[in-house]
């Protein structure tokens, strides 16, 4: 049996690299929606935000599928078998595809309230448009950015009805904080129930103080309005 | 430059919601200066010269440069036009203090051969920043702010300054404080300047030729005591504040008034101005408006108006419901504009190459400076 610190720690660290693994292609389509007009927009934002009301396990069974021996990156496809069902990969997996969408969505906004014609005046002082990005749009947007890596991190490590069934709840493995206390509850040992319980408790305050003191302190985005 | 080709040469045509933006201007005068009411297009045209509104048919060219050329095809992205562009919400970078907003040109600058570290001192000079420097953009007043925009549309090495309204966010003292330093960036850097505004005096002061937009379309063009004073241009100028602008040097000062002396005029003419901190040799400018100005046939006795200039007049117009007198008090002085009644003129037959008295309070004059 891993100790408690043990669940934390790998818990911890899995929700961090699906947040780094979600923030790249989060950002770049977060933007898209924000700033340009294409074709097939509202069905690619309804997309990427189908696993936030999809139910957890549906996303999960969906996974399975997909990563399984016969499915669209199972091993007869690819010809090598990438070994994700039932490892850690899967859990990072898992917890990416479902906080993916909260992060867009929080990204979205925060690009949307850079006023344009701050870029445009960034433009006019003879920047390209990834200097305009990286020196006007990104650090005005960068609360909101802080806000959803923080909101998309607190939603990783919550994950349990996705990343149970691609992988599994195997302890020392593929255990995280949430099936830990599933599994604690369901064996009726409730000491350790109650100290996961605490951990969950505190870790999940201290990231929803977190993004709550960012949103409400001034927006230094230059203002959409008016 | 290349002189054998004109410095602007504008034809602009794009479609707005209410009306179309028809331009065609083609001229050489450093300063030139758009007129017209909101909603006439003027910010659309600044846009458009920026480069910042891909919508449009036309040719832009400066200084010889294609710019828009839409029949070729040609469309020179906002980044390369190398223009300093001061939009009308100024818009400056919340994220960085006055100092990083200063420098946010630089690159473009050095890359086209500025001495950066020279221009920045003479911006911070002229436009009076050095206090400012590392204050945040949230703790500046609109003046302030208003000096930070030019400051950095100046710092980033144009060749082409834009100035969308000025003025307008203003308060009026505010504005009577700005526009010297407007007048100073106009003589300190020789830069191509356009300047979009509504209020005339702005445009007197600063521009060496008007174009007057209403609706998307020229109406006049020409150089400002004339166009402000045509028949169908005179009541909206009025209405926006149109005054007679004179520039000069301070002579006498004391703390209740000043006296200055009209620049460029060959008999030496001396007006009476309210108190200015505007020191002794210093110059200013000050205005006055055409409904304060008395005209006299003889020279008054025993009246409270300071000023009693003796012009002569050169023609009166009929200018929507008012007549018009226009006067100099030599040659080479600028005309003076007084708004007087059909039944004036004809009591004191008042008629070009007649000999007069103008007359105005010192309170009437108002007074711009720093």
């Amino acid at each position: 049996m891993p100790t408690i610190y043990e669940t934390v720690f790998s818990t911890l660290l899995w929700a961090a690299m699906a947040s780094v693994v979600v923030a790249i292609p989060g950002l770049a389509l977060a933007y898209l929606l924000a700033r340009r007009s294409f074709w097939g927009k509202s069905v690619l934002s309804t997309v990427t935000t189908l696993p936030l009301v999809l139910p957890p396990t549906a996303v999960g069974y969906l996974m399975l599928r997909i990563f399984a021996s016969d499915g669209l990156v199972g091993d007869r496809l690819l010809g090598i078998d990438l070994d994700i069902l039932l490892s850690w990969k899967a859990v990072v997996i898992a917890c990416s595809v479902m906080s993916f969408p909260l992060f867009v969505r929080t990204a979205r906004v925060a690009f949307e309230e850079v006023n344009p014609r701050l870029e445009a005046m960034g433009r006019s002082l003879g920047f390209g448009a990834w200097r305009t990005f990286a020196t006007i749009t990104l650090p005005l947007a960068s609360r909101g950015l802080v806000v959803a890596t923080l909101l998309s991190f607190a939603r990783a490590l919550g994950e349990f009805g996705a990343s149970v069934i691609v992988a599994g709840n195997i302890p020392g493995r593929t255990q995280t904080l949430s099936s830990a206390i599933y599994s604690a509850q369901q064996s009726g040992n409730d000491a350790i129930a109650n100290r996961l319980l605490i951990v969950a408790l505190l870790v999940g305050f201290v990231m929803v103080y977190a993004t709550e003191r960012l949103s409400q302190s001034k927006h230094a985005t230059g203002g959409s309005g008016r | 430059m290349k002189s054998e080709n004109p410095l602007f040469d504008i034809r602009l045509n794009v479609p707005l919601e209410q009306f179309e933006l028809d331009i065609e201007y083609t001229g050489n005068e450093r300063v030139f200066g758009v007129f017209g009411v909101s909603g006439s297009g003027k910010t659309t045209l600044l846009e458009s010269l920026a480069g910042l509104r891909p919508v449009g048919e036309g040719v832009v060219r400066f200084s010889g440069d294609t710019w828009l050329d839409s029949s070729g095809g040609t469309f020179m992205p906002a980044s390369s036009r190398r223009v300093g562009y001061v939009p009308q919400d100024h818009l400056l970078f919340p994220h960085r203090d006055v100092r990083g907003n200063l420098e946010m040109g630089k690159r473009r600058a050095i890359e086209n051969g500025v001495d950066f570290g020279d221009v920045f001192e003479n911006v911070v000079a002229v436009l009076d920043l050095g206090a400012l420097l590392d204050r945040r953009i949230t703790e500046l007043s609109g003046g302030e702010r208003q000096r930070v925009a030019l400051g950095r549309a100046l710092c980033s090495g144009p060749q082409l300054l834009l100035l969308d309204e000025p003025l307008s966010s203003l308060d009026a003292p505010l504005r009577r404080k700005i526009l010297p330093f407007l007048i100073r960036v106009r003589d300190a850097f020789d830069l191509p300047m356009v300047v979009v505004s509504h209020n005339p005096i702005e445009l007197q002061t600063l521009c060496d030729e008007i174009l007057v937009l209403r609706d998307g379309r020229v109406v006049a063009t020409g150089i400002p005591g004339e166009v402000f004073t045509r028949e169908d241009v005179f009541d909206t100028a009025k209405e926006q504040g149109f005054e007679n602008v004179f520039s000069g040097v301070i002579v006498e000062s004391d703390e209740r008034c000043a006296t200055m002396e009209l620049m460029d005029v060959e008999s030496p003419t001396r007006i009476r101005i309210p108190r200015t901190t505007t020191k002794v040799g210093e110059s200013l400018v000050a205005s006055i408006a055409s409904d304060d100005v008395l005209i006299g046939t003889e020279k008054p006795k025993g009246l409270s108006a300071r000023n009693c200039l003796a012009a002569r007049i050169e023609k009166t117009e009929s200018a929507g419901t008012r007549m018009l007198v226009m006067a100099r008090v030599a040659d080479s002085a600028p005309l003076i504009v007084v708004e007087v009644t059909h039944d004036a003129i004809e009591e004191l037959s008042l008629q070009p190459g007649l000999s007069v008295f103008l007359l105005f309070k010192t309170s009437s004059v108002s007074v711009f400076s720093e």
